[in-house]
């Protein structure tokens, strides 16, 4: 395992946490040295040039986000840090947080600069109350040393940050429910056009980012963009905080460079699989496709090597599973969280999600029917791009992509069904008293 | 759901004419429209549930999915919340069997938890689902009982929701006028977005999540505004339900008549839906410029009491003995239609200057709504106006100068009391009415007529739109007579029909002159100046 440059977990492990130990480790050199000597312009350049990607998931190039917020409209541009992770087997936020917080606080001054913001709101999930909790402590220490507030380093800059406690729903991970849930709406993802970038939080324009990106954001600056670029593949620079769990002997965060080979990560970083032999990973997160023990050993962890394996590289979080599993036990684990988490707006998901998910109840329950699993496919044909967000995707997905590669899961819990040849019986009405 | 979405931008006459391309064909569409609407003007009827002209969009029922020809390819996209370019490239079900599919799978999702109740579903008939469903699907089920939503098991089919609390049922209570069937419900919520943007009160909103999504008031509050029956005509299923009207008529069997609501200045357009010689409901007449969707609930109720208390025909013959020889003052009320006033203003020529012509109410007005009322109980004010009638109060104030006093549809007594005292000076008082009223108690002679929801006739509205009554076959009595028909047989010259009393009212307005009844249209014309 080559040791390589960490970016985003440098100071793990180190006490980060107080201010005079983050300084200490080289930490807001760049707000006090270099930062206000650049134009927004040349920061925006510099971002680009380092070929950053966000983080969050989608992975759209983040100077090129900054590049669509316009500018002189008369109202003010918000950044909000998503840090809303909820996505299954994604844990990287929760930990950079808490181990590094003065780290995403002068990525965003550094972003703010950027974009000429007064204030950013961080939009932490709920359930993270420890990472509140540091965060808010990370930021007193900050305004009391001046990087926060009023004129920022004697410049005439001034910039506020709100963190702000999601209430515990997945979707509001999507930017557009989050800014809703964050005006105090219901969390539910908006129609676009306008996009958060023209019209946000409040009908200003807004900037969604994720921690990472965000938090990668000083090391860029304290370096030369194209060091950066250098560590990552062609079309995606820098490093990567993944996260690894599941059936590996050393579950947890580790950070290498994007276009590591996947067994590489498996092996060496995480010890290797324990409990069985290799039968799937997931590469980014549970909504994504799995890769079988053959795909996995050409992977390499990129945007574009998953993504032409139909999969996707996502938040990099990765679910290792070894072949005493049954994949069945493990759709229908999604199908519990997706159906409950979908935000009841669009049809297909709203209604679609809870009907995949009582079909597969119904398999594992040792009920199923032979056609259930054509059943299934068929249903989630009616998902692909249909839906506001793609969270009905999320699980339409995985469902197709199991039943593809793992039919034989599928077909050993039918089977237990003595009755499984039989049609399920058709009844035309529910009885019932109606008034 | 927010109330960030905007209200969609609908087509007028003067709507630039753009080119776009349906199944590779080129027609011209408005342009500056969403476009369901732009299909919907050139004939192609998109299927939709939660899309409501005067509704923001929301864009949840993914029901009215077409294909868009974009730079990455052709993209599934909602048509109302499309909006219409130049040259765009569309692809309808007609050539895309993509398409097809998507509003079939769309269709399959909706009817997954939605009880087949429509036997017994006050909806039914008029439902949008049967129609998307008889339209473009009739397709096999493939839902089995055990693949719906878990019930709680008891017979008002509640279910538990994610957090465990048992939700729903067939009958959940809103308010004193609304009943909900939560089963019935499929969360299209235009039933929010109506009390949010329109009633602009937020007494319904949408909790839980998921297929647990529901319907409902903040704890302890009720649905309890004037406008709370329009969320039973948005509603695109039988979830929500009028309880005036739950289980009272099957829709199919109810007749409509189109007229206007003539008791408020704006005319709110409605139907009359009446079977079996009896009005059953009210329901709203799209206008875009009056009423648009809406109506009030005291315009829509106020059916309940159109043929009780009514008061008797009588032989025409009693009128003319009574009319004697003084000074006689006419007094018409705001629910007298143009053509009676043409009948008023006859006699009093037959008459000479024996007749003074007065009208109005001494109801208050109070201020507009905004949505379907403008405060005004007078409806034909502007009417009145038009054909020369003095206001009611100048008669007030000279009442000891008459002998007679005809009062037609103007309960001036049950209005104001003490302001209609003066009037009792009068020795002679004629009241025609179509109800027994407190002027009709207090008449020295009482003469039944027809109500306006019976006769044929027009009006003008406060925003100079004249507008078109029809009768409604409901009338109690076959002996009752229009107004307009009793006054001009006490001129000397009686009425053929509601036509030639317009005819004859063109006469003493110069903006009516020329126009003739059957050719207004249902949604009225708009009248140019306003004075006679």
């Amino acid at each position: 395992m080559a040791e390589c440059v960490k970016v985003c977990t440098q100071n793990f492990g180190k006490g980060a946490q107080d201010i005079e130990v983050y300084k200490k480790l080289g930490g807001y050199a760049n707000i006090s040295e270099r930062l206000f000597n650049m134009s927004q312009f040349e920061l925006i350049d510099y971002v680009q040039r380092s070929n950053l990607r966000g983080r969050g998931g989608a992975g759209f190039p983040t100077g090129m986000k900054w590049s669509f917020v316009p500018r002189g409209t008369g109202k003010p541009v918000y950044i909000v840090v998503n840090a809303d992770e909820g996505e299954g087997g994604t844990f990287k936020d929760h930990f950079l947080m808490m181990e590094d917080p003065h780290r995403l606080i002068e990525g965003l001054i550094i972003a703010a600069w950027a974009l000429g913001t007064r204030a950013a709101y961080i939009y932490c999930r709920g359930e993270f109350l420890p990472c509140i909790e540091s965060l808010n402590k990370a930021l007193n220490q900050a305004y009391a040393a001046g990087y926060l507030g009023e004129n920022i380093c004697g410049t005439k800059f001034c910039f506020d940050i709100f963190v702000h406690r999601g209430a515990g729903a997945y979707i509001c991970g999507e930017e557009t429910a989050l800014i809703n849930s964050l005006e105090g709406q219901k969390g539910q993802p908006r129609l676009k056009p306008p996009f958060p970038a023209v019209s946000g939080a409040w009908k200003s324009p807004t900037c969604v980012n994720n921690v990472e990106t965000i938090m990668s954001l000083p090391w860029i600056l304290q370096h030369d963009p194209s060091e950066y670029a250098k560590m990552g593949t062609p079309r995606a620079g820098g490093t990567k905080v993944f996260c690894i769990s599941g059936d590996v002997k050393n579950p947890g965060v580790y950070e290498a460079p994007l276009g590591t080979p996947m067994m590489t990560m498996i092996n060496d970083y995480a010890g290797g699989v324990v409990g069985g032999n290799l039968k799937a990973v997931l590469p980014g997160g549970s909504s994504c496709a799995p890769l079988t023990a053959e795909e996995a050993a050409v992977a390499t962890m990129d945007y574009e090597c998953l993504a032409s394996m139909k999969t996707m590289f996502g938040s990099g979080a990765m679910i290792v599973i070894n072949d005493t599993h049954n994949m069945v036990d493990l759709l229908n684990c999604l199908g519990n969280f997706y159906s409950h988490e979908s935000c009841g707006q669009c049809t297909p998901c709203r209604e679609g999600t809870g009907l995949l998910h009582r079909i597969l109840n119904q398999i594992v329950a040792g009920q199923g029917h032979d056609g259930d699993v054509e059943l299934m496919q068929s249903l989630c044909g009616g998902f692909g791009g249909v839906t506001i967000c793609p969270l009905s995707i999320s699980l339409g997905g995985p469902v197709g992509s199991y039943s593809a590669k793992f039919r034989a899961d599928f077909d050993e819990y039918i089977a237990k069904n003595p009755d499984h040849a039989k049609p399920r019986i058709q009844e035309t009405y529910r009885p019932g008293i109606f008034w | 759901m927010s109330n960030f979405y905007n209200m969609p931008k609908l087509p007028t006459e003067n709507s630039p004419k753009v080119e776009i391309f349906v199944d590779d064909k080129a027609v011209m569409v408005p342009g500056d429209t969403n476009l369901l609407e732009a299909l919907k003007a050139v004939g192609i009827e998109t299927p939709h549930v939660c899309y409501h002209p005067y509704l923001p969009v929301s864009g949840n029922c993914r029901q009215c999915l077409v294909e868009q020809e974009g730079p990455r390819g052709r993209m599934l996209v909602i048509a109302c919340y499309t909006p219409v370019t130049p040259g765009m490239k569309i692809f309808t079900p007609a050539s895309s069997a993509r398409v097809k599919n998507a509003r079939k799978a769309t269709q399959e999702f909706m009817l997954v938890n939605h009880p087949l109740d429509c036997p017994i579903c006050d909806k039914a008939g008029e439902c949008t689902l049967q129609e998307n469903y008889m339209e473009a699907g009739q397709n096999e089920s493939r839902m089995r009982p055990e693949y719906g939503k878990n019930y709680h098991g008891n017979p008002d089919h509640q279910f538990i929701d994610a957090k465990g609390q048992v939700r729903g049922g067939k009958h959940v209570d809103l308010g004193p006028r609304v009943l909900l069937d939560e089963e019935r419900c499929v969360q299209c919520d235009r039933c929010v977005r109506f009390m949010r943007s329109i009633a602009k009160s937020e007494q319904l909103q949408l909790a839980g999540r998921a297929d647990h999504t529901y319907i409902t008031t903040f704890p302890g509050e009720k649905l309890d505004h004037e406008y709370d029956l329009c969320v039973t005509d948005v509603c695109p299923v039988g979830a929500m339900t009028a309880k005036y009207f739950r289980f009272q008529k099957r829709v199919w069997l109810l007749s409509h008549t189109p007229t206007i609501s003539m008791d408020d200045s704006l005319g709110a357009n409605i139907w009359l839906d009446h079977a079996d010689g009896r009005i059953y409901r009210v329901m709203p007449r799209c206008n875009p410029e009056v009423n648009r969707s809406w109506l009030s609930n005291t315009s829509r109720l106020a059916f309940q009491g159109f043929n009780k208390n009514r008061l008797p025909a009588m032989g025409f013959n009693v009128i003319k003995s009574a009319m004697g020889e003084g000074k006689v003052a006419v007094v018409m009320g705001g629910a007298c239609t143009i053509e009676d006033m043409a009948a008023a203003r006859m006699l009093k020529d037959s008459m000479g200057d024996k007749v003074e012509l007065f009208g109005g109410s001494l109801l208050k007005v109070s201020e507009p709504d905004g949505i379907a009322k403008s405060g005004d109980p007078c409806a034909n004010r502007a009417g009145l106006k038009l054909m020369g009638f003095a206001d009611v109060s100048e008669l007030l104030k000279r009442a000891g100068e008459f002998k007679v006093l005809l009062t037609v549809n103007a309960d001036l007594f049950g209005e104001d009391a003490a302001a209609a005292k003066a009037l009792e000076a009068i020795p002679s008082r004629i009241a025609f009415s179509a109800f027994n009223d407190e002027t009709a108690k207090k008449a020295t002679l009482a003469f039944g007529i027809k109500h306006w929801s019976e006769v044929q006739g027009t009006m003008v509205n406060n925003l100079n739109i004249l507008q078109k009554l029809n009768a409604c076959p409901v009338c109690p009595d076959a002996e009752l007579r229009p107004a307009y028909d009793v006054i001009s047989e006490l001129a000397g010259k009686k009425f053929e029909s509601a036509s030639a009393a317009f005819k004859k009212a063109g006469e003493y307005a110069s903006v009516l002159a020329g126009l003739s009844y059957d050719t207004i249209k249902s949604t009225g014309k708009l009248l140019e100046g306003g004075e006679a």
